[in-house]
């Protein structure tokens, strides 16, 4: 999978946001090995401290756990996964709706546009 | 590390001279056959043999002078060129890497010097006959003029490392002019032939200058003398001052690559 | 072992009347990798000079792990100067045992392993060899020590963006965990992402120095487009040092 980085925030918090992605796609299933910090930063091509803070990131919010040395695996604990989905979820919804209101979708109107859109795929 | 940076130097010293130096013992053996061409009536044997002849010389020739050029250009591109980016930046001393060309310089001038005269040696057809009447000509003079022996070989030894002292001053004499040429911004060759005749006319000034009151000074000296303790004295006060200018000159290089450096 | 592996205080560098470096004070720590921007004759190469001992700075002071630049500070330091420095006549393999003599930190097996990767023959003499080549085994030598800093003056500049991909990736794999990477360039894009700090140098003098996190953190833009900002009037002049 390939990396992409916009100019406009830092580095490490694009690359945290792209591998939380691929927990929660289950790319990382949970237990599972995470990739040592160089060969993600060779992968990635950014610099290790980049990644390592990146990483340190992922363990603060508990979707990983171990230390650099032991090698770091994805958390087993699956509610904290599903936690980090909805969040994901709600704020991909509130940018949704957000967009709606600003284009004069009323909250009501907006729901109905969202369910008419849903049985038209 | 010095001992590592000769390694290198005298690396390349082989590679220059490779070729030259067998090429000259070489070309020496094959006119000691030529030469005998001379004797003969044919033409054929007088030109082949004069061919050979100036094959010989012009190769002796170019040895002196590629040594003379191989001593400029291994310090002027090795320490002030492109290859100085290598060489400042290894974990040596400046006045290591000056020692390191110049004895590399020496050895490559006692080479030639050694070569040229094996290869006169080469050249002339000797005979056992010939060792023979040589050694009786030294015993005749040994006996005869009073001459001993072992002073003969003090004077030898001394002249040797008078000869070397001179060549060390000579190239120590280029290394500073180019040394010099370097602090210029630009025209920086033009600028070392200019420190080199300066240095030049400076030393011939201040010879002038010293001989009167230096000679007024060791005549007294040397008038209650006579023969070789005579010529000994002169020859180490000769040296003395070789040595004293080499060290003028390799101080000023050394001082010029250490805080003065400026490759670009 | 200094805190500090890199201290320059009011470092100033004039040619004749011109000032290369103006009173620059600058200090890196250890295991960063920290880019060195500014547009041409903006001082870099004049600094990284300086670093490695090829030049003498008019004023001010240098240390490298606490020394004065000389043999000590020459033997932690792996330099990439932006031009070849060796003689044609040598193999890369008589190169690999002039550094394995002179280095404490050469790392022979490393450097052939990194020959068979970037496909240069080691045993072929230079004499042989592309420009590109004869880079490469540069860059080898370079990559191949186990430095505590590496001077690595305009490594992109002028190289196709594979080759500028493969550099940028061998400075990623092969520079140790303590060692600091001091990279010149006036080529921010391709780099930025590798970087931990960076110090922008205008006209001989220090503008910027940071992390490229807080930059983009604080400007909302990448380090190449604060760059381009900070430098448009200087590229205007086009390159007038």
């Amino acid at each position: 999978m390939d990396w992409t980085f916009t100019d406009d925030r830092p580095i490490w918090q694009q690359i945290t946001e792209q591998l939380t992605l691929r927990i929660l796609k289950g790319e990382y299933p949970p237990g599972g090995r995470l990739p040592a910090v160089r060969e993600l930063a060779t992968q990635a091509g950014v610099n290790p401290n980049t990644m390592q803070r990146a990483l340190a990131q992922l363990e603060t919010e508990g979707l990983a756990v171990g230390s650099r040395t032991a090698g770091r695996t994805v958390t087993e604990d699956t509610a904290v996964i599903e936690a980090a989905a909805r969040e994901r979820a709600r704020a991909a919804v509130a940018a949704c709706l957000r967009i709606l209101a600003e284009l004069g979708y009323s909250p009501e109107n907006a729901l109905v546009f969202v369910k008419e859109e849903l049985s038209n795929e | 590390m010095f001992g590592k940076l000769l390694k290198y130097d005298f690396r390349s010293m082989i590679k220059q001279f490779a070729f030259i130096w067998p090429a000259a013992l070489v070309l020496a053996i094959v006119n000691r056959f030529t030469l005998d061409g001379l004797d003969s009536t044919s033409s054929v044997g007088e030109t082949t043999a004069g061919i050979a002849m100036l094959v010989y010389v012009a190769i002796l020739i170019s040895m002196f002078i590629v040594a003379v050029i191989f001593v400029i250009q291994r310090f002027y591109k090795g320490l002030l060129g492109d290859e100085g980016y290598l060489m400042h930046t290894l974990p040596v001393k400046p006045w290591q890497l000056i020692g390191s060309k110049l004895a590399c310089a020496l050895v490559v001038t006692v080479v030639n010097i050694l070569v040229a005269i094996l290869s006169i040696l080469l050249i002339v057809p000797w005979a056992a006959s010939d060792l023979k009447e040589l050694f009786e000509v030294f015993q005749y003079l040994f006996t005869h003029w009073n001459i001993q022996a072992t002073q003969v070989m003090i004077a030898m030894l001394e002249f040797v490392l008078f000869s070397l002292t001179s060549f060390a001053v000579g190239y120590l004499h280029l290394y500073l002019s180019m040394a010099i040429g370097h602090l210029f911004n630009k025209n920086r060759v033009a600028m070392s032939v200019i420190a080199f005749i300066a240095i030049q006319v400076l030393l011939s000034i201040l010879g002038n200058i010293l001989a009167r009151p230096f000679s007024d000074l060791i005549y007294p000296a040397f008038s209650r003398l006579d023969g070789m303790p005579a010529y000994h004295i002169s020859m180490w006060v000769l040296i003395a001052g070789e040595v004293l200018l080499a060290a003028v000159y390799f101080v000023g290089t050394e001082y010029i690559l250490r805080k003065r450096l400026n490759l670009e | 072992m200094n805190e500090q592996l890199v201290t320059c205080a009011a470092l100033t560098k004039r040619y004749g009347g011109k000032r290369a470096l103006a009173e620059v004070d600058l200090e890196l720590g250890r295991g960063r990798i920290v880019g060195l921007l500014g547009p041409n004759g903006s001082g870099k190469t004049t600094m990284i000079k300086i670093l490695c001992g090829l030049l003498q700075p008019t004023e001010g002071a240098v240390l490298v792990d606490g020394q004065p630049v000389g043999p000590y500070t020459k033997s932690i330091i792996s330099y990439l100067p932006d031009r070849m420095y060796f003689a044609d006549w040598m193999k890369a393999t008589d190169l690999f045992d002039l550094f394995a003599d002179f280095y404490k930190d050469f790392d022979r097996t490393k450097a052939m392993s990194m020959c068979a990767s970037l496909g240069v023959t080691p045993s072929d003499r230079l004499k042989s060899m592309s420009k590109g080549t004869k880079e490469k085994v540069q860059l080898v030598l370079v990559m191949a020590r186990k430095a505590q800093l590496y001077l690595l003056d305009e490594p992109i500049a002028g190289v196709d963006p594979a080759a500028r991909d493969f550099i940028l990736s061998t400075i990623l794999t092969n520079y140790n965990d303590e060692g600091t990477v001091l990279i010149s360039t006036h080529l921010i894009s391709d780099i930025e992402k590798v970087l931990d700090e960076a110090v922008f140098l205008k006209e001989g003098q220090i503008t910027l120095h940071d992390t490229v996190d807080n930059i983009r953190e604080r400007e909302g833009k990448s380090v190449d487009a604060l760059f381009r900002e900070v430098f448009r009037a200087a590229n205007y002049e086009g390159g007038a040092f």
